[in-house]
């Protein structure tokens, strides 16, 4: 039983560091943010250009497997996903795989709504360490 | 004589074939692809002899490192105290004329105290403007 035991965590790190093994260094300096809105914002009519910024990095369109690069993900009123697998793709996840910096917003109902950059490598795989933003909170009014 | 004018003739229409696709290689930009300079703003007065950051906007196009052929994209190019360089050629690369190559979207430079212009023009992945090319206003900073 014991023996079991030992093999199963032998077999777990082993899968663990192959997974970690495939996710894309990023530069340690590296830094994405948010340069426009700022946190607490108010956006009139629900629609906005969210500007995507990127220090220490470089900005490449899906595909492009080059070092120190990556594409734009904008995370809309949820939480950041698993960051050792593809980030989803749906309309609380948006990829810029055309390597856009720039992400247009319409249609943001009335309230409150979170905004939160990731950035993912050629295959959408969050980079390792991870590079994301703070994660800031925009208010729509009434329209 | 005529065979010179028949030669001149041909010469030309070679020329014109050449120049075509010399034209052709320039790689198309979306019309309505918009760049401009997130920061510093035109007029803009900054403190002489620190380094300060410079923020390159784009929109309806993307972003490419050098030598990554992907539709629509292009890498920045900041153009200091210069005037647009020939669209058909490659963008100088000097002090006047910075290449963006790794894909970067933001920079920070340091200029002497002066006026100074500051515009941003995208190349493609061989650093050729694009057609039409994809340049932002000019604009003048105040360093003192
Ligand atoms: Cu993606
Ligand atoms: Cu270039």
């Amino acid at each position: 039983m014991n023996k079991i035991i030992v093999l199963l965590m032998v077999v777990c790190v082993f899968a663990i560091n192959t997974a970690h093994a495939e996710r894309t260094p990023a530069p340690k300096d590296a830094q994405v943010y948010i340069v426009w809105p700022a946190d607490g914002a108010v956006i009139h009519g629900g629609k906005l250009w969210v500007r995507m910024g990127l220090r220490g990095a470089g900005v490449a369109p899906k595909g492009a497997d080059k070092p120190h690069v990556g594409h734009h993900h904008l995370i809309v009123d949820a939480e950041l996903p698993p960051m050792d697998e593809a980030i989803p793709s749906d309309r609380n996840y948006l990829h810029f795989g055309g390597g856009q910096t720039e992400a247009r917003l319409e249609g943001l109902s009335p309230g409150k709504h979170t905004l939160q950059l990731l950035m993912g490598d050629h295959d959408h795989v969050p980079h390792d360490p991870p590079l994301y933003s703070k994660k800031i909170t925009i208010t729509v009014p009434p329209y | 004589m005529r065979k010179l004018f028949i030669s001149t003739i041909a010469t030309l229409i070679g020329l014109s074939i050449i120049w075509q696709v010399t034209a052709a290689e320039r790689t198309p930009a979306p019309k309505d692809a918009y760049l401009y300079i997130g920061w510093p703003n035109d007029g803009e007065v900054i403190p002489a002899n620190r380094p300060f950051r410079v923020w390159f906007g784009l929109r309806h196009m993307g972003v490419a490192p050098k030598d990554v052929d992907a539709p629509f994209t292009g890498h920045h190019h900041l153009v200091i105290d210069r005037d647009l360089p020939p669209f058909d050629q490659e963008i100088p690369s000097d002090r006047n004329f910075l290449h963006f190559g790794s894909g970067q979207t933001e920079t920070m430079i340091e200029l002497p105290a002066g006026k100074h212009t500051l515009q941003l023009l995208m190349g493609d992945h061989n650093h050729i403007p694009h057609d039409p090319p994809i340049y932002s206003k000019k604009i003048t900073i105040d360093v003192r």
